[in-house]
């Protein structure tokens, strides 16, 4: 056999297949994604037997369907989209005009230390600098003593355990995931575009909106999944900044979990929560893939080549 | 077995004849009998035999992992314990019974930890779920300081399976600059809480207390397992209070009432006590122990099946049922810890704010225990509406 080898013009080596190379990833994704998910799914189909065992499986049903969809849970629905949705807008809104200056107009050699810069709340873990914001808009924080020094308000700072405190505490957190993928979109954009619009007469407001944002879309697209699905499941902000008022469906899931004990109808709400992000997720795509339609159709130039050739 | 041969060695006879142990937190009617015999087990000083920690199988680990509720032992203690005994602490926190038993069936024996604090009425079902080593009384030398009264409760006749580490009552403080009025009763608090506080309340994040709140104030047993007085109850806890609810919180003594953030607060005793003791202006806080009924709870010592440490997990509450350290700790936590003689010597020692650390006869009496029954689960689906209509 060695001697056919050594003989053969070019050597044969053995190579692996080429989906090997993707094994780890695979191997991945079943262990931390399918198993798990899989295992709620299933676990939102059981019951909760006793105190004692948090679920059983041995009877399935959409019982506990009927249950996590019971109206009494419909506000807190409402207010997990609308801090999800808010946020998200609010993120993109304050994300869009930095990473488009820090890509665009910063001078290369700040870059990197700008975008550090962006980075460093992470450093901090989640949980502290959450609490950081208790501490700075609790009544006796200091933006409250602050306020009440410069006369704006009279009365100590009422902000801390409300619908709006969670919502500054989201676009905090979740800022930066906003950020990164439009600064890599706008980065990434060749500068000669947008001069050669503006040869061809277009004016600023023009280039942005005809040239670099449509070129940047996929970042946009990019940054608004990042965002707006992390938020929605968080509980954390809103546990620690949001009270009576804040409450979102993540806390809800996490005491099903941690103190009623009830497993499966935390996971059927975990389920639901999935569904929930999925649907509202497919909405906004439906609706900027018709706008964006429209906006091709209106803006098309028919060129009528008879005419032209005539 | 009856349950004086356990208890022989616990008391003297004439101690044990007088008491009437299992009453304490067996019902209103008969603990104004318990709470006489409270006054004179304060009083009267039993001979003590000498404290000696660790007469154990086998020496001491050098570890030792606590499960228990937040912050429910003295930082200092825990340090002190650690330099005069040897195991070096890890402690974790739950905020309810629910949670750390879930912990312990699921790991099944390997959770590893050697101490639990379970509420009395847990006790019976963790033993028959086989979560709980027994414990060996003897080994304990200081196991006598424990005020015969609070020994022998109904959960377990004989403490085979838990030592009183302390117990408590559920109440309400409220800010004295923002509500101009005297407040007595849990009607007074729903009043309250729906007009002028409406907005700034903080409530218990525990479906037992939460249901209790308008059962109480409608002087009904909070344990009922009627379910149209729940139904009642859910219709006024949903519709009519959730708006007004500013925050769920088991320890707003922690943070929200030094910060200000709230003008009522539906709270535990010792936690009422730490948020008074740590807010700037102390005298803007008064604390209301509500009538005409409350909650009286108690939590227990226990090792868990499995426990790695087991030898410095006696050491440890033979620790604290030195009389001298429970003082410690009841300094701290704010909550009775059920050692003989621990009212007088706290008097003495002038500690701060004890008329929200011991009650008089009159008010235990008006203090009913939990217990785990039929309505388990509706208290908890009561609990979670409400917190959801909150939102609203």
């Amino acid at each position: 056999m060695s001697d056919e080898v050594l003989a053969s013009p070019g050597v044969r080596r053995w190579r692996a297949p080429g989906f090997m190379l993707a094994v780890p990833a695979w191997a991945w994704f079943v262990m931390f994604f399918v198993l798990p998910v899989g295992f709620v799914i299933l676990l939102s189909f059981g019951a909760k037997p006793d105190i004692f065992r948090p679920y059983s499986l041995e009877v399935l049903s959409f019982d506990q369907y009927a249950k996590a969809l019971d109206p009494a849970y419909g506000p807190t629905l409402k207010n997990t989209l609308r801090v999800g949705i808010t946020g998200t807008i609010a993120c993109l809104v304050i994300a869009l005009p930095f990473a488009y200056w820090l890509a665009v107009r910063v001078p290369p050699r700040w870059r990197g230390l700008l975008l550090g810069l962006v980075l460093v709340p992470f450093w901090t873990n989640f949980l502290v600098r959450t609490i950081g914001w208790q501490l700075i808009i609790s009544p006796d924080g200091i933006a409250s003593s602050a306020l009440q020094q410069l006369g704006v308000i009279s009365q100590p700072l009422n902000f801390l355990y409300s619908r709006s405190a969670v919502l500054l505490g989201v676009v905090y957190n979740y800022l930066p995931l906003m950020i990164l993928p439009l600064f890599v979109a706008f980065d990434r954009l060749d500068p000669t575009l947008r001069e050669a619009s503006k040869d061809l007469g277009a004016s600023r407001y023009r280039t942005f909106t005809q040239v670099t944002l449509p070129l940047a879309m996929p970042g946009v697209v990019a940054g608004l999944a990042l965002v707006f699905i992390p938020l929605m499941g968080d509980y954390i902000t809103a546990e620690v900044l949001g009270g009576a008022k804040g409450n979102m469906l993540g806390q809800l899931i996490a005491s099903q979990f941690l103190s009623a004990q009830n497993w499966p109808l935390g996971a059927a709400m975990a389920v639901l929560l999935m569904l929930s992000i999925t649907v509202t997720g497919l909405i906004f795509a439906l609706v900027g893939v018709t706008v964006r339609g429209v906006l091709r159709r209106r803006r098309r130039i028919v060129i009528d080549v008879l005419e032209v050739a005539a | 077995m009856s349950n004086n041969d356990g208890l022989r060695i616990l008391a003297s006879t004439q101690a044990t004849q007088r008491l009437s142990r299992r009453s304490f937190l067996a019902g209103a009617t008969v603990t104004a009998v318990a709470g006489s015999t409270l006054i004179t087990g304060c009083g009267s000083s039993e001979p003590e035999p000498t404290a000696g920690a660790g007469s154990s199988a086998g020496p001491i680990e050098d570890q030792l992992n606590m499960y228990t509720w937040g912050e429910y032992d003295s930082p200092k203690v825990l340090k002190e314990f650690t330099a005069s005994v040897g195991p070096k602490l890890q402690v974790d926190s739950y905020n309810s019974n629910e949670e750390m038993v879930n912990k312990l069936v699921a790991t099944k024996g390997t959770s590893g930890y050697d101490l639990v604090v379970p509420t009395g009425p847990f006790i019976p079902q963790m033993v028959a779920n086989d979560l709980l080593e027994p414990i060996d009384l003897t080994r304990l030398p200081n196991f006598s300081n424990v005020d015969t009264v609070y020994l022998g409760q109904s959960w377990d006749p004989n403490n085979d399976h838990s030592v009183p580490k302390a117990w408590g009552t559920t109440g309400y403080a409220y800010d004295t600059t923002k509500v101009d009025r005297e407040m007595a009763t849990w009607q007074d608090f729903l009043d309250v809480a729906s007009t002028t506080a409406s907005g700034q309340v903080s409530i218990l994040d525990s479906p037992d207390n939460v249901v209790g709140l308008y059962l109480w104030a409608k002087d009904i047993d909070w344990m009922t397992t009627d379910m149209a007085l729940l139904d009642e109850a859910q219709d006024y806890l949903v519709n009519t209070l959730a708006p007004h609810v500013k925050k769920f919180e088991s320890y707003p003594g922690s943070n929200g009432m030094p910060q200000g953030s709230f003008w009522l607060v539906h709270a535990w005793n010792g936690d009422a006590r730490q948020g008074i003791l740590s807010s700037d202006d102390k005298d803007r806080w008064k604390w209301v122990l509500p009538t005409p009924r409350t909650e009286i709870w108690m939590d227990n010592w226990c090792i868990p099946k499995g426990a790695p440490n087991p030898n410095a997990a006696y050491a440890w509450i033979d620790y604290v049922l030195d009389p001298g350290v429970s003082l410690k700790e009841l300094s701290y936590i704010g909550y009775h810890t059920a050692i003989k003689g621990i009212e007088p010597a706290a008097n003495e020692a002038g500690l701060d704010r004890l008329d929200i650390v011991f009650f008089t006869p009159e008010q235990i009496a008006t203090m009913e225990a939990g217990e785990l029954n039929d309505a388990q689960q509706k208290r908890v689906d009561i609990w979670n509406a409400m917190k959801a209509a909150a939102g609203r």
